[in-house]
This record gives C-alpha cells, sequence and structure tokens, in this order.
C-alpha cells in the first residue's frame, strides 16, 4: 500500500538571533545581528501506512512539534522531502488540509467567542462537508464525546476537557484520512482522558483514519499505539513496537521485602538495595539477569520474611531514563546515519 | 463565490455575538462618536478665532475632515482582522496556524476573523462632520461630482486598508506592534483631515511621495470644492485616488503574501 506519509531526510534549522541589551542594542541589533543555527529537525526519515495509530514521543524541545507543523503545511522545511496523503503541505496547503485534521491540545481551533453548535456549523461550510456526513459524524461524535450539556456554550467557556472534546469533534467532522493529534490529554483527569482515549481509538478502528499522536503521557501510547517514533535531538532514535522497546529497556523489577527481624546489612547476590526503611527493603533486578522466584528462594534461606511484593517498573520510569541516559544512542535500534 | 459565502456567514455570526448585549453595544456607539467628535468640536472652535486658513473655511475642512474620517471608521470595521493590535497577538498566540490548517483563502479568513461593528461610531461621527459641512458650504454638485464621491470614499477606504495589512503583514517579522507603523496609518489619518498645505514643505513632501494620502484627500477636495490650488498641480491630479488607492493595495497584498510565506518558512 502506498504510505499517507512519506517523510525522507526532513530536515529544519532556525535562526535562533542573539540579541544585544539595552537601548544601545535595540539599534546595534539593526545592524550587527548574530545568529545561532538550531537544528530542530535533523535529518528525519518514516513512513506511515493508511489506518495506523503512531506514536511519536520524545523529551521537551526534541523536534516533535516541528515535525508535525512540517507535516501540516505551517513549516516549510529547511531540506528534505515528504509526501502527505500525496501532497506536498507547505506548497498544496488547502489541498493538503483539505484531507488532515489537527488537535492542538494546547490551543483550540474553534472561534473563541461563538457557541459550539455556531463553530461546528463554520467547519461544515468550511470543509464543505455534505449534510448527510455532516449530520452523521455530528450526532454520533455528540454522543460519544457528550457534548450537549454544553453546545450553546461560547468556547472561552468552557472547562479545558469539554474544550478538547469539542475541539476532537470538530477535527473529525470532515471524516479526514489522517489526523494529527499533538497532545490531546494534557492537564485532563483519568475520566475525560479514558473517554478521550476511547474516541480515538473508535475512530482510528472504525473510520479507519490515520493518526499520528504525540504525547508526554506514555500511557495514552501504551492504550493506543502498537507502534512508536522517538524522537530526540531532531532525529529518529527509535522506529517500531513499544512492546519491543519495553522488552528490551522494561526489564527492571522491584522487590518490595519486609523482614520478620531487623537485619542491618543485607545481601543477595544479582539484586541491588534501592532503599532501606526499617525493617521494610525495596531491591531491585533485571528480568534479563534473575527471575522473580528464584530471588525470593535465595532471600528466604539465610532471612526470615514476613511479607513481600515483585513490582516492574511503571513505564514511564522506562521512557525517562531511555531520555535521561540516552540508552538508545549507539544502540542497535539506533536509526540515525553512523557517525562519519 | 463559495469563499465569499463563507467571509459573509464568518461575518454575520460575528455581528450577532456583538450585539448579544444590544443596550452596551448602542453604548459604544454613542460614546465613540462623542470622543471622535470632540477633537473636531475642539479644532472647530480654534478655527472659529480666524477667518480662514490657508484660504480654506471651517466648511471646507469638515468637508475634507468628515470624509477621511468617514473612510477610516468603514475601513476600520472591514480592516479589523489585519488592525496589528489584533493581529500581532493572533500571530503570538498562534492562532494564526489554525488559519493555515482550514482549506480556505489566508487574506479571506483573516478579514473574517474579526468584524468590529462598533466602529459604526466613526462612521457616524464622520458623516455628521461632513453633513455639518455642507451646511457651512455651498458646493456646487454637477453628476460627475456626485460619482466621484463615492469613488473616492472606496479608494480612501482602500488605502487606508493597505496602510493596515502593510502593518500586519511586518508582525510576521518584529511578532510585535511597530510604533513606526501608527505615524503611517493614524498618523495619515490626521494629515487627511487638514487642508495639506498648512504643513511645511518636508511633511508634504513626504506624504506626498511616501504616503500618497494627498492625491487621495487634498486634490479631490480641490476639484469638488472648486479651489484653485496655490501649489499649481495640474488638474487630472484631482482624479489619480482610485489609481493610487489601487496600486497601493495591489502593493500591499503583495508585501502581505510575501510576509505568509517568510512566516511559514521561518515559523515562530
Amino acid at each position: 500500500m502506498k504510505p499517507i506519509i512519506s517523510v525522507q531526510d526532513l530536515s529544519k534549522t532556525f535562526k535562533v538571533y542573539r540579541n544585544h541589551k539595552g537601548y544601545l542594542g535595540a539599534f546595534r541589533n539593526l545592524v550587527d545581528r548574530k545568529f545561532d543555527l538550531v537544528h530542530a529537525v535533523d535529518g528525519v526519515s518514516f513512513e506511515v501506512q493508511p489506518g495506523e495509530l503512531v506514536g511519536y514521543i520524545g523529551p521537551n524541545g526534541a523536534g516533535k512539534s516541528t515535525t508535525i507543523k512540517m507535516l501540516t503545511g505551517l513549516l516549510v522545511p529547511t531540506s528534505g522531502t515528504m509526501e502527505v496523503d500525496g501532497y506536498l503541505p507547505w506548497k498544496q496547503r488547502k489541498d493538503c488540509v483539505r484531507k488532515i485534521g489537527a488537535v492542538f491540545g494546547q490551543r483550540t481551533t474553534l472561534w473563541w467567542d461563538l457557541p459550539l453548535t455556531d463553530s461546528f456549523d463554520l467547519l461544515k461550510h468550511i470543509y464543505d462537508i455534505p449534510e448527510d456526513v455532516f449530520i452523521a459524524n455530528y450526532n454520533h461524535f455528540r454522543e460519544i464525546l457528550d457534548l450537549d450539556p454544553f453546545l450553546n456554550t461560547p468556547v472561552r467557556s468552557l472547562s479545558l476537557g469539554q474544550r478538547m472534546r469539542a475541539d476532537l469533534c470538530a477535527a473529525f467532522l470532515h471524516n479526514p484520512s489522517l489526523v494529527f493529534l499533538d497532545e490531546p490529554t494534557i492537564g485532563l483527569d483519568v475520566v475525560a482522558k479514558q473517554r478521550i482515549r476511547d474516541f480515538i481509538q473508535f475512530i482510528n478502528q472504525k473510520k479507519g483514519a490515520t493518526i499520528l499522536l504525540t504525547t508526554h503521557d506514555i500511557s495514552d501510547v501504551q492504550k493506543l499505539c502498537e507502534r512508536v517514533l522517538i524522537i530526540d535531538h531532531g532525529k529518529i532514535l527509535f522506529d517500531g513496537k513499544l512492546a519491543a522497546l519495553l522488552a528490551d529497556f522494561g526489564g527492571r523489577r522491584f522487590l518490595n521485602v519486609e523482614f520478620a527481624e531487623y537485619y542491618p546489612e543485607v545481601h543477595l547476590k544479582d539484586a541491588e538495595v534501592v532503599r532501606v526503611d526499617g525493617n521494610q527493603v525495596v531491591f531491585s533486578f533485571e528480568r534479563k539477569t534473575i527471575s522473580a522466584s528464584k530471588l525470593i528462594n535465595r532471600l528466604s534461606e539465610n532471612y526470615r520474611i514476613s511479607d513481600l511484593e515483585v513490582q516492574n517498573q511503571p513505564i514511564e520510569d522506562t521512557i525517562r531514563q531511555i531520555y535521561e541516559d540516552q540508552l538508545l544512542y549507539n544502540h542497535p535500534y539506533d536509526k540515525r546515519d553512523p557517525a562519519p | 463565490m463559495r469563499s465569499v459565502k463563507l467571509l459573509l456567514r464568518l461575518i454575520r455570526l460575528q455581528i450577532r455575538s456583538q450585539l448579544q448585549y444590544p443596550a452596551s453595544f448602542i453604548l459604544e456607539v454613542i460614546s465613540g462618536v462623542i470622543i471622535m467628535g470632540f477633537y473636531f468640536v475642539a479644532f472647530a472652535l480654534t478655527f472659529s478665532r480666524f477667518d480662514n486658513i490657508g484660504g480654506w473655511s471651517l466648511g471646507e475642512v469638515a468637508f475634507v475632515w468628515g470624509l477621511a474620517e468617514f473612510s477610516f471608521g468603514t475601513m476600520d470595521m472591514i480592516f479589523s482582522g489585519f488592525d496589528y493590535d489584533a493581529f500581532g497577538p493572533m500571530i503570538r498566540k498562534g492562532q494564526f496556524d489554525q488559519l493555515l490548517l482550514r482549506p480556505v483563502n489566508i487574506t479571506l479568513q483573516v478579514f473574517g476573523s474579526r468584524f468590529v461593528l462598533r466602529r459604526l461610531g466613526k462612521m457616524i461621527e464622520g458623516l455628521a462632520i461632513f453633513i455639518y459641512s455642507l451646511t457651512l458650504i455651498q458646493v456646487e454638485w454637477t453628476a460627475f461630482k456626485l460619482l466621484y464621491l463615492p469613488v473616492l470614499v472606496v479608494s480612501q477606504v482602500f488605502f487606508f486598508g493597505s496602510l493596515f495589512v502593510i502593518g500586519a503583514t511586518t508582525t510576521f517579522w518584529t511578532m510585535e506592534r511597530l510604533e513606526i507603523l501608527n505615524i503611517f496609518s493614524y498618523g495619515g489619518n490626521e494629515v487627511m483631515s487638514y487642508p495639506m498645505h498648512i504643513f511645511p514643505r518636508p511633511i508634504r513632501m513626504l506624504f506626498t511621495y511616501v504616503v500618497p494620502a494627498i492625491l487621495l484627500s487634498y486634490y479631490p477636495a480641490v476639484y469638488m470644492l472648486g479651489k484653485t490650488d496655490p501649489l499649481g498641480a495640474p488638474a487630472f491630479v484631482s482624479f489619480l485616488a482610485p489609481v493610487v488607492a489601487a496600486a497601493m493595495f495591489w502593493l500591499a497584498l503583495r508585501f502581505w503574501h510575501f510576509g505568509i510565506r517568510n512566516y511559514q518558512s521561518s515559523g515562530s
């Protein structure tokens, strides 16, 4: 199948001007400006097939939004090629955005002062949505997203969760074949998050829309996406199944032990003491090195145990570790070109 | 055609939301008329100490003033979206990106993004001054003069509008308000309200060449009111207004599109 997004060697370099300080500096800035080059996106290549739901993650400033902005035609790339649903986004803007949708969690796409119904009605005319398609989608989304209680409220008076639901509805009314979701669950409570995830899943599976999801909330990705792209310093570090990534890096487990008596020093082969709190000791160990049962056996041979519990390292911590310790750099997964 | 319908729809919805509180809207319009009209009253009182200034009577000045004020008010309403007080924040808050994400012409969307109906206040004020001027002076109306009057208003609207478009475009680079452009638009508005040659030569030169406002206000008025031009310009200069306005608007749109392209490749 022809990929719906195809990106090759895409780069975006920004000039960041260093300003002179003070009043005199303001005049110096006019004639003598120095700048630094920031490579926000640096030779990125990937493809997305129709119907995929891909998580696009990375630490702050990694180049996620810059990539999305290029894919939606808001930015012109410095170099590289891309094709979105057969179009070159920045050049064929109108044709391209007709087929795509976008939700930016940080800001609304709706009209601030207009009631929701008016906003939706405007979108119907903007995208030229046939009446029957509009009515079917509108009624359906209204129900799933539970929009009825605030349909006549202007956007400015909506809560964050309500606004996000409204924005999601708006992004899908014209049956887009590709949708960019940028932090759609930011700042929401557990219930609201779940409602939005359910909706995303529904759209992807029932409507067959391709979705590129950018998020900081790894649980979004874990619940929704099979495939993830990890970007850092403008380069793609990982492109593959989240499960594979977790199998390689998420093998850290914790053993919480409550001893029956106080031991001043506890030694356990293949495990590290993380924390000691009276009789309570937390060990960490690698799934690959030793199994939990073996470890517990080894422990109970030498010490009297009253209670214990085994925990896997939370995914958030695994991903954070991958970012912070740059675990993917020079790893076989590393998608970057080998250093010259 | 579809886009024009869409534009009208956007404007209609905004008018509706602005009229949600009719009493406060009417008060806003009235206070606008009073506050802006006060400038003219102060000017007229000062003027009454002299018979004329540079050969222009109060009625003739009011004729020019009222026309320019009416045009500016109309422009300020239609070109509200390009007002850099609104367009600057729009860029800074990233709302302009939302326009780029919609399959509709950008310029049209900016026109539709804001429509400040209370600018009616300035239009009413301008119209009142214009009508007042007609009670003071006898204009010898001909069919051509009556035809030229609306053409003149439209020319002024587009000329002022061009300045707004240019001002909005600069925010693509500066991302904030540029005080210097205030000199051009609001400053230009003041200059157009006065008979030109009250001003010393350097300013006159500046506004003839840099902001050709004189061609849209002073010389047309020389023709309308049957004045003799002490500067001795040829008669056709009085009819350059539509040409100058069209050229200016064309240039402004070129600059605007250049600005959008720059915005997309610099992306802030």
